[in-house]
């Protein structure tokens, strides 16, 4: 696979929140506004790039017996790493993001991406793997939050749009389910419709 | 035998070199977050001491000497069965009598919700001179965390100590929902049905938080 392929395919083909449906915790939980769900995204992928690069360079000093638990360690020191400097710099999205940054340490993605990539691939793929795994997790948890920020507050990343009309649902857990549901739905048939495509 | 000794220390190293890159972000950040943390508390101290026109019932020097005084460390100092009160709590000396500045929180919908509140000694009793809500993160976009809106968090105060004899309720509890916005402080009314539709457990929070300070204050600077 070229190294663009290795990049982008995180953003659509093996996106992690519609097609591989991983990280549904923080997805569902975080995506009540846009600026949530971009915030939760970029410590994310600031995490998976990091414990990728690493994980990659060490990976022939690892013994298969204890490879989860070095990788817990390498992610856990990321996650608090990146926990400390939010707190320390943007506190406001430290505020709001709460309990879901330690919480990253748990994301199947990041540790799904360092067993089956990191832990096999070089560091550059590795890298480039964790960027686009990390920006499409990142564009899935916005293109949410902003369809429920919209919908449920009339507002995009706090500006509003329009007042009066506000469905209340969205930004309840019934309204992440749905529009999760949806654009699952959607990201499958433009895949399956991709794949017929290619067979052709 | 051999084989354990020999990934336990493989993990002990890779443990270290965690610990040790912890510890240096840890000490790299650590005067800022305290900073950011001293700066936010007094941003809302600040902000919950001044007046309508924006002028500070204490001056600044005494906000700051006070402020430079006053132990940092937070701590649970009061609790009953709906909300907290937290130390530090300022006190300052103003033309108005005797000011407390306090931080309490009750548990809204999601979370807690943090309440910094300004009370003057009155005769009477105390009086509500203003307050902010300075952490809501854990309410819902659009319903409960509308209580961030300054017009909303308005409608609590100021009320005066003859209003605050039975404490503070939002308009729904107790049933006074035809009341205006001027009338329900009168009588000790947080009129937020029109306001905060849908969302009666975020404000109750905030009147908790206000009850449990006042217990607190009755209670300790009778």
């Amino acid at each position: 696979m070229s190294r663009m392929k290795e990049f982008t395919k995180g953003f659509f083909k093996e996106n992690a929140t519609y097609v591989q449906v991983l990280g549904m915790c923080p997805t569902l939980a975080v995506t009540t506004s846009a600026i949530n769900g971009f915030g939760m995204g970029l410590a994310a992928t600031a995490v998976l790039t990091l414990s990728n690069i690493v994980i990659s360079s060490i990976r022939k000093g690892v013994p298969a017996k204890i490879r989860i638990p070095i990788f817990i360690t390498v992610i856990a020191t990321f996650v608090t790493i990146v926990d400390l400097l939010m707190h320390a710099f943007t506190y406001s999205l430290w505020k709001a993001l709460g309990i879901f940054i330690p919480l990253i340490v748990v994301n199947c993605i990041i540790m799904g991406r360092a067993e089956a990539y990191a832990s096999k691939n070089d560091v550059l793929n590795s890298m480039l793997d964790g960027l686009g795994v990390g920006l499409g997790f990142t564009a899935s948890l916005v293109l949410l939050g902003s369809i429920r920020e919209i919908l449920g507050n009339g507002t995009i990343f706090g500006v509003r749009l329009w007042s009066g009309f506000n469905v209340f649902a969205m930004i309840l857990p019934p309204g992440a389910y749905m529009t999760l549901g949806l654009l699952a739905a959607l990201f499958t048939a433009i895949g399956l419709k991709r794949k017929r495509g290619e067979q052709k | 035998m051999k084989e354990y000794i020999k990934t336990g220390l493989i993990l002990m190293i890779y443990c270290a070199v965690a610990g040790l890159a912890l510890g240096l972000v840890y000490q790299i950040t650590k005067d800022r977050i305290a900073l950011t943390e001293v700066q936010e508390k007094l941003g809302a101290v600040e902000q919950v001491l001044k007046d309508e026109s924006g002028n500070y019932i204490v001056s600044l020097d005494q906000l700051r000497s006070a402020v430079a005084k006053v132990d940092q460390k937070v701590e649970v100092i009061f609790e009953n069965e709906k909300g907290k009160v937290f130390s530090p709590v300022y006190e300052f000396d103003s033309e108005f009598g005797k000011v407390y500045v306090l931080t309490g929180s009750s548990l809204g919908y999601g979370g807690p919700v943090t309440v910094v509140a300004c009370f003057i000694k009155k005769p009477e009793g105390f009086s509500l001179f203003s307050l902010k809500v300075t952490d809501f993160s854990q309410e819902t976009p659009g319903l409960g965390a509308k209580i961030g809106d300054p017009e909303v968090q308005k409608r609590f105060y100021p009320m005066e100590a003859s209003a605050l004899k039975n404490g503070v309720r939002v308009d729904k509890d107790a049933n006074l929902t035809q009341l205006s916005a001027q009338e329900a402080k009168e009588q000790g009314v947080a009129k937020v049905s029109d306001v905060m539709t849908g969302a009666t457990i975020t404000p109750r929070a905030v009147a908790n938080a206000l009850n449990a300070m006042l217990d607190y204050l009755s209670g300790v600077k009778r």
